[in-house]
């Protein structure tokens, strides 16, 4: 019995430090992410990022994001804009209340690496490729993205700007 | 520019830079929203007075030009920029890490009518042309 116990407590540490390795490669974000988005109008950032990133430079087949951002938090520095926005005619914040980003496959290029994946925004999936750099445990992107490919007040397409910039900086740390 | 107009305006910027001060601590106070990045204590005082000497340096040239009508002049037309100028922050876009913009127009829009309200409490005792009854 005693005999047994050795290989056992052997396997046990080798599944539990198999499984710290695992760990090792899911980062934690930090409070000092910043999502923004620029055009000529309007311009504004979104906080209460959540998600799952699991990333290894190593080994991107199994490197995964899942991330939410909150509708609700949209601030373009004017209240009155930030209550339009959250609207029903814009981003209906009550019935989208996330945009959410969720990677198929993640490859590395010649400036970094990109995401391809579905984004979920205002209630339309949409496959998109996002590309990003990881340097210094900061994950860095910037693209375009086009409102009126998620029915964003389609009914007015002149009304602030169609195309956006989005500026995503998201500091993290090994969780 | 005559003393008295002076006095008045100076004593209308003090008046209405104090309940500057008041309104922005109750109202800190009452939302817990810190606006300390763009409005200072210094800078309301200083904005108050300067609007408020602004204000008397208009009241100077409105008596000269219309005389006896001048106080109704410029009484409307202090009343009609007070009103127009809560445009300013409620159209204002503030720095994007200030966070709820929204209560910002509750802070600054009641503050733009300090001036004219300080300039009209305390005009009785400047005005020139006060006849005194005696008994």
């Amino acid at each position: 019995m005693k005999k047994s116990i050795y290989p056992v407590a052997a396997l046990v540490i080798i599944l539990a430090s198999a499984f710290t390795f695992v760990q090792s490669q899911n980062w934690k974000i930090n409070d000092d992410y910043s999502v923004k988005f620029t055009s000529d109008d309007p311009s504004g950032v979104f906080r209460g990022m959540k998600g799952t990133i699991n990333f290894d430079e190593k080994d991107l087949a199994n490197s995964k994001f899942e991330v939410t951002v909150d509708v609700a938090t949209i601030n373009t520095g004017n209240g009155m804009k930030n209550t339009h926005a959250k609207s029903a005619k814009w981003l209906d914040a009550e019935k989208f209340p996330v945009i959410k980003f969720t990677s198929s496959s993640i490859t590395s290029t010649a400036s970094g690496y990109q995401a391809k994946g579905t984004l979920e925004f205002h209630g339309v999936s949409k496959e998109i490729t996002i590309p990003f750099t990881f340097q210094n445990n900061v994950f860095s992107s910037s693209f375009e993205i086009n409102r009126m490919d998620y029915n964003v007040n389609t009914e007015e397409p002149a009304h602030g700007a169609a195309v956006l910039k989005v500026d995503i900086s998201v500091p993290v740390s090994k969780a | 520019m005559e003393k008295k107009v002076f006095l008045h305006g100076l004593i209308a910027g003090i008046l209405s830079a104090i309940a500057s001060i008041i309104y922005y601590r109750v109202h800190y106070f009452a939302f817990e929203v810190d606006f300390s990045k763009l409005v200072s204590v210094v800078g309301l005082i200083g904005i108050n007075i300067l609007s408020c000497m602004v204000a008397a340096l208009g009241y100077w040239f409105i008596k000269k030009w219309f005389r006896s009508k001048a106080d109704i002049v410029f009484n409307l037309l202090f009343s009609i920029l007070s009103f127009a100028s809560i445009i300013i922050p409620i159209a204002a876009k503030l720095p994007l890490d200030v966070q709820n913009p929204e209560l910002f127009p509750g802070l600054t829009v009641p503050m733009h009518f300090f001036p004219a309200l300080a300039w009209f409490t305390i005009a009785p005792f400047f005005r020139t042309n006060v006849k005194r009854v005696e008994s």
